[in-house]
């Protein structure tokens, strides 16, 4: 019980920093930088790295773990919107998608989830967020109506999202070596 | 599988290595970098590296047998040294970093 507290403070936790980061810090920069960029999706989208990393660690735990941090940041970006049944749909689909795509390929037989013994594939973890990305593309453009040029966007930012997020665990841990 | 908080950090750790090791990234740690160097002044006088030559350098004086030791594997397996192709244990070619 208390490893599903930690699991749910820790992956809520890093979704509402990665998502705060993102829509107050980076978007507002990406704003400056590319004013002529038209679409609303962010080209760093550091939640989704958060989605993807959560999935593969903690499996189907991720679903619970990673929900109140969603739906605060809903809440903070949309206030009572929070509870439309479109926002709520869009809260289950970006928690479900990835760990839905970690079990459907191991069940195909390519099991790349943390077992004892088995080097972890970080490339096949990037893989694993891209299709994760399309996914939830689609499916949010089925609730939401997105139009089909947002994809593109979205996915760059997913995939940048995800990369960056690696790199800045590999420099933190890299950071704490130096320090011990 | 139930994993306990210390092996979700470690499989962090692990899968940063993956990345390290496949972007070229892998760094050596400060005790690692000081039994290289010392291998490769070494090295400049003969072509083979003795461990007990190493241990005696004074680069690598104030580290620990165990620390030495470990650090020794280490750069074996990151490729820095080789064990020489000499019967005798204990001897080492330096290699260029990748």
């Amino acid at each position: 019980m208390r490893s599903w507290a930690t699991d749910t403070l820790f992956a809520s936790l890093a979704y509402i920093a990665a998502s705060l980061l993102t829509f107050w810090v980076l978007m507002p920069l990406q704003n400056v930088f590319f004013p002529e960029y038209p679409s609303r999706a962010s080209l760093l989208f550091l939640p989704h790295g958060v989605r993807v990393l959560s999935a593969w660690l903690l499996g189907w735990r991720a679903i619970p773990a990673l929900f109140p941090g969603v739906f605060i940041v809903f809440a903070i970006l949309g206030g009572t919107d929070v509870f439309l049944p479109s926002r709520l749909m869009a809260i289950l689909i970006a928690i479900t998608t990835a760990p839905a795509v970690f079990y459907i390929l191991k069940w195909a037989g390519w099991d790349l989830l943390p077992a004892k013994g088995r080097a972890p594939c970080w490339a096949c973890i990037m893989g694993v967020g891209v299709i994760t990305s399309i996914l939830v593309s689609i499916l949010t453009n089925w609730v939401f109506g997105s139009s089909t040029s947002e994809y593109v966007a979205f996915l760059i930012g997913d995939v940048s999202g995800l990369l960056f997020l690696m790199f800045g665990l590999y420099f933190a841990f890299r950071f704490v070596d130096r320090r011990a | 599988m139930e994993m306990t908080e210390i092996s979700k950090l470690a499989e962090l750790r692990k899968l940063m290595q993956s990345m390290e090791r496949t972007l070229g990234l892998e760094e050596l740690s400060p005790v690692e970098r000081d039994i290289y160097y010392a291998a490769e002044e070494l090295s400049k006088t003969d072509a083979e590296v003795r461990t007990y030559g190493l241990i005696e350098h004074t680069l690598v004086q104030n580290v620990s047998r165990p620390t030495f030791f470990r650090a020794l594997k280490s750069l074996v397996q990151k490729g820095y040294l080789s064990h020489s192709g000499n019967a005798n244990r204990g001897r080492y070619v330096v290699n260029t970093p990748r």
